[in-house]
């Protein structure tokens, strides 16, 4: 039982600790990639295209929140690009077919990604099937509801201003900048998001969860009801994300989403979360968020073939990850 | 004076009579060993004792009074910390949160899991605590378990338990997987929690061990306890024979004879 340590230890472990963080590589690696845009093409930088950035960032942003919470819990949620998409046409068919009123229908879009995610949650945690396949099975049933009750076809959204388009897909200008609402909403929801796992009892518990359920749960943690309310949050955040989307070009599509909940944990996981739990990071993820946000649009400026798009997109994302690795295996040999 | 008693203690799992009755007490400030070979009961008797899964049949009680004890968090709130090899502390959490996992000081305790952690407290604590059970220059509480040794893990969980004025400690194997001088610090570490007043319960395969910390051996097989005796009054070979369970009538005999 000895360990040979010197009593400079602490100082040097702490400064160290900042360069070894996850964040930080990844933010090397953002502001890189930033540079090369930005030279590649001088529009990058523009106040239009960084607007524009912006305007898509919160969308995959705020499930990117929830989703960073779930994966230091242990588990992961492939549903929520099905989510994105069923909560807006569940909503606007309330409104236009059914005649209700859209707060009734907001809540009632509520209610149904509560109801997603305690199934996802309760089947995880009561059965003990992995959340790979749980969610798996979810995203096709989400998604097959959503092209049933709308037989495939796009509805018209929401268009006529109100609290609730204010509330959620409102713009607004800073100088050249134009800016929606969902960016407070994404800044916000970061914070609350920082606090809760960074400074909060809750952060704790779910950390231990992700690390190590069984200690977790040895000290009287309630693992798996923090589960199922992570598994809750992240639908929730889903359906609010796939509304504001929704707001924004007027119109609830039920392909919506498709594909995103890979890149939803692309950016989680390009920011430093481990996928296998116990490591989370929210700062990584915005981080990871901007990141994977800058990659897409870079590459449209910079001129990539449309159909090449994804290519480029799924071998940048691949690269972050080796760099990012290795980045790491050499902070913690230094 | 008695810290724990369990009386006739039965669990069955289906067919499986896994605990057919266990009865023994536990006085305050002793080391008993639970020995037995793998599938002889011990470990169903222990997540009994710590609250993993209720008992069939039998009573618990600790200083004398009754209990029921249905889940860890009961076992807990009673004074008894169980401690698993490997399964007790979250590796990607510093010192200080394990030692308060599960009991965090927080502040505007009215907002429930919301509440804010008080780091301070957090991180004094720890620090404190380490120091009074002499880890304190060697460990930061701020270092991650995962860049800790096996040995200093199981230190810190022992810690642990020590802390929160544990009546009764359960050591689970807690040498598996350890070097020798790692194994040594353990054993000397069990040695002062009996002398800060614990009672502790150790569950290993070493008998070496036994002979080195504990005062008393009990014996289990096939769902039974069939020996119980103080170390003083017994050796290794004897004890080991009654563990594999070869024709033991006789020779306990002929070694009590002598």
């Amino acid at each position: 039982m000895t360990i040979a340590a010197e009593q400079e230890m602490p100082r040097s472990r702490r400064r160290s600790s900042l360069i070894r963080s996850p964040q930080f590589s990844s933010l090397v690696i953002l502001i890189v990639l930033l540079a090369v845009f930005a030279i590649a093409d001088a529009n990058f930088l523009s106040p239009l295209n960084i607007s524009n950035m912006m305007a898509f960032l919160p969308e995959l942003g705020i499930i990117a929140l929830g989703m960073t919470l779930l994966l230091t819990a242990g588990e992961f949620d492939l549903s929520v690009g099905a989510v994105f998409g069923l909560a807006p046409v569940v909503v606007m068919l309330l409104v236009q077919n059914g005649g209700f009123d859209i707060g009734i229908a907001l809540l009632a879009g509520l209610l149904l990604c509560i109801a997603i995610g305690a199934v996802n949650g309760l089947i995880v945690t009561k059965i003990g099937i992995s959340s790979f396949l749980v969610t798996l099975s979810m995203l096709l049933v989400v998604r097959g509801a959503a092209l049933y009750i709308t037989q495939g076809f796009p509805l018209k959204s929401w268009d006529q201003p109100g609290f609730f388009v204010t509330l959620l897909a409102g713009s607004f200008n800073i100088g050249t900048f134009r800016f929606y609402t969902s960016l407070w909403w994404f800044i916000g929801l970061s914070l609350l998001a920082i606090y809760v796992l960074h400074y909060a009892k809750l952060g704790n518990w779910i950390s231990a969860i992700g690390s190590n359920r069984n200690a977790a749960v040895a000290r009287g943690v309630p693992a798996d009801a923090v589960k199922v309310w992570l598994f809750i949050l992240t639908s929730v955040l889903a359906g609010l994300a796939g509304m504001i989307s929704a707001f924004r070009i007027s119109a609830a599509s039920p392909v919506a989403g498709t594909g995103y909940e890979l890149e939803v944990i692309a950016m989680v996981v390009v920011g430093g979360t481990a996928l296998t739990g116990g490591r989370g990071t929210i700062l990584g993820t915005i981080v990871g968020a901007l990141m994977l946000r800058s990659i897409r649009n870079g590459i449209v400026l910079i001129g990539v073939p449309g159909l090449a798009y994804n290519i480029f997109v799924g071998v940048i994302i691949l690269a972050m990850l080796i760099l990012h690795a290795l980045l790491q295996k050499n902070a913690a040999r230094s | 004076m008695e810290v724990l008693r369990l009386h006739n203690l039965q669990k069955s799992f289906g067919s499986v009579r896994a605990l057919k009755s266990a009865s023994f007490t536990l006085d305050e400030g002793e080391v008993v060993a639970l020995l037995g070979d793998n599938g002889a009961g011990k470990s169903t008797l222990i997540k009994a004792i710590s609250g993993v899964f209720p008992v069939d049949r039998g009573d618990i009680y600790v200083r004398g009074q009754k209990v029921s004890i249905r889940s860890t968090r009961d076992a807990m709130d009673l004074g008894i910390e169980t401690i698993h090899q490997d399964t007790s502390l979250a590796p990607d959490l510093s010192i200080a949160r394990n030692l308060f996992l599960g009991r965090e000081p927080v502040n505007l305790r009215w907002l429930g899991v919301f509440a804010p952690l008080d780091l301070a407290k957090l991180r004094d604590a720890a620090a404190a605590l380490l120091k009074r059970v002499g880890i304190s220059k060697k460990l930061d509480a701020d270092a991650l378990v995962s860049t800790l040794s096996g040995g200093e893990r199981q230190s810190i969980a022992i810690s642990r338990a020590m802390q929160f004025a544990a009546k009764v400690i359960i050591l689970d194997e807690p040498t598996n997987n350890l070097g020798v001088e790692e194994t040594h610090g353990v054993l000397r570490f069990v040695k002062e929690v009996r002398a800060a007043g614990h009672s502790v319960l150790l569950i290993t395969h070493n008998i070496h061990h036994v002979f080195q910390v504990a005062d008393r051996v009990i014996v289990m097989r096939r769902g039974e306890i069939v020996a119980e005796q103080t170390v003083a009054d017994t050796d290794l070979l004897t004890v080991e024979s009654i563990i594999t369970g070869a024709d033991m009538s006789a020779l306990l005999k002929e070694t009590r004879a002598k």
